[in-house]
């Protein structure tokens, strides 16, 4: 039946429907540069949404948690066969999403007697060469687009853009690790207010009050990829109490 | 179940080449002759090897790195083929990263000295076809013991601890007696020295190595060719730089050629 092209479309709009309404009320991921690097945050009920896939590389995404792990395993794959065939010099987010991940994607939305990916994804490159982008987000579609400063995967088109929009008029990437953590957070919480209602108030009071009153029950996931830390791998996880600084800004 | 493990992925792959079977005797020459050597100190662990890469009776290369840094834990020094060695190299380094990042742990020590045992095993019909032979060391520390550790392995791949030192290449037979000998009835043993001592003893052996083995390079002044020496030690893995070593061959074996 869905060799007829009508039949067809609608399926793919079912498809479509389907992954917005498993992924509306995910926790938005956001990712900011700040002074030595980038910073991926997001909060989690528990399972990490935030990897490292490569030397320079994060992976991050909402979803489901299973095919969250799937993606990311497809990406390591990839970036380490290629590593080991070619040169850990060749590896770079935009030919991981172009050629890897995105049209991975694309192929399990397109099946239609096959379940799609339920998961949006968030990928970083530091410092990536030629001054390619160092944000890529991958649709649960397998569309992607890249951004050069600030980008993010949100449940909701409201929620993503009021993100994009809060983090543009963040201010540059001469952030502190610490400011960046809370331009971080604020951004989290516009997109969370707009994925409940488009309509919310997120002027800075009422962000702030948000956060005040949501995040002494959440468990916040920060990562980083620093250009400081010595050796090949640039990626680090934050520790509990580099959190609870700028947690502090907002909990009382 | 997905177990990390990165050889497994390129055989599912098909990217993982077996190595060919020769029939008969061959004619490839391969390059080279080596001395490594690795001893416990009372920091932990200090690895060093020449740089000359032979073929025959040919010097072919004279700064070549035989002392490589796996991961933050582990070090390899090469013996043997250099082909097959520095492959081997490669591939346990993107198998420790590989395994990291899949499994969200670092793979442990014993995985790790199991790895190289299947890269040794996977390359024996090289081995016994007289190419591709390699014959590694392997130095780490280990911080459940806190203490360093030095493993060889020969060439099917079985794994062995050495509790003083270790040496492997064609110009350990030279040396061996002469460390068995100090760590015996020097004036204390390997274990006890310092830094300092251990690190003047390591370019004496390689030294006397070069002597005795055309396939070892010694230490070159004029064209400022050194040894690789690397320290493991608790705070990590460092490469002694080559203004310390050049000060040690001043000072204690009267400079090079």
């Amino acid at each position: 039946m869905h060799e007829e092209p009508y039949r067809w479309v609608e399926a793919m709009r079912n498809r479509r429907d389907y992954l917005d309404d498993q992924l509306q009320n995910a926790s938005p991921v956001v990712g900011l540069p700040y002074t030595q690097g980038v910073l991926l945050l997001t909060t989690t009920p528990g399972p990490r949404k935030i990897f490292e896939v490569y030397n320079q590389i994060a992976f991050a995404a909402i979803g489901h948690p299973a095919d969250m792990e799937k993606l990311r395993k497809v990406v390591i794959d990839i970036a380490h066969t290629e590593a080991f065939n070619l040169s850990a010099r060749d590896i770079n987010l935009q030919r991981l999403v172009s050629f890897g991940i995105g049209p991975l994607m694309k192929t399990a939305f397109d099946e239609i007697f096959r379940s799609p990916f339920t998961a949006r994804v968030l990928m970083v490159e530091l410092d990536p060469p030629n001054q390619q982008d160092v944000f890529y987000t991958i649709d649960a579609d397998g569309s992607f687009a890249s951004r050069q400063y600030g980008a993010t995967v949100s449940g909701t088109a409201a929620s993503a853009e009021g993100i994009v929009a809060q983090l543009d008029g963040a201010g540059g990437d001469d952030l502190s690790l610490e400011e960046a953590l809370q331009r971080g957070l604020e951004a989290w919480g516009v997109g969370r207010l707009l994925g409940r209602d488009p309509e919310a108030d997120v002027a800075a009071g009422a962000v702030r009050d948000y956060l005040g009153e949501v995040l002494p029950d959440l468990k916040v996931e920060a990562a980083v990829l620093d250009r400081s830390i010595n050796g090949k791998t640039k990626f680090r996880l934050l520790a509990a109490d580099e959190l609870d600084a700028a947690l502090a800004a907002y909990v009382k | 179940m997905e177990n990390g493990d990165f050889l497994d992925l390129l055989k599912d792959r098909g990217q993982l080449i077996p190595p060919p079977v020769v029939s008969g005797q061959t004619t490839i020459e391969e390059a080279e002759g080596t001395t490594i050597l690795a001893l416990c100190y009372a920091d932990g662990v200090l690895i060093a090897g020449d740089r000359r890469a032979t073929m025959g009776n040919t010097v072919v290369y004279d700064r070549a790195d035989k002392v490589l840094c796996i991961d933050d834990e582990v070090v390899m020094g090469l013996s043997g083929s250099p082909a097959i060695a520095y492959e081997i190299a490669r591939m346990l380094e993107i198998s420790f990263q590989y395994y990291r990042r899949s499994q969200l742990q670092v793979l442990s020590l014993e995985g790790k000295l199991r790895s190289l045992s299947r890269l040794l095993r996977e390359n024996l019909s090289l081995a016994m076809q007289g190419i591709g032979a390699v014959v590694p060391i392997l130095a780490a520390y280990d911080p459940e013991a806190d203490q360093g550790r030095i493993y060889f392995y020969d060439l099917l791949g079985a794994q062995f601890e050495s509790a003083d030192f270790c040496t492997t290449g064609s110009g350990s037979p030279g040396i061996r007696g002469a460390l068995y000998y100090l760590n015996r009835w020097g004036e204390r043993p390997l274990a006890q020295m310092d830094e300092d001592a251990a690190l003047t003893l390591v370019l004496k052996m390689l030294e006397t190595a070069a002597e005795y083995d055309t396939a070892t390079g010694g230490y070159r002044a004029s064209a400022r060719v050194f040894p690789q020496v690397m320290r493991i030690a608790a705070d990590g893995i460092t490469t002694v730089d080559e203004e310390r070593l050049e000060q040690i061959y001043q000072a204690d074996l009267q400079g090079g050629d």
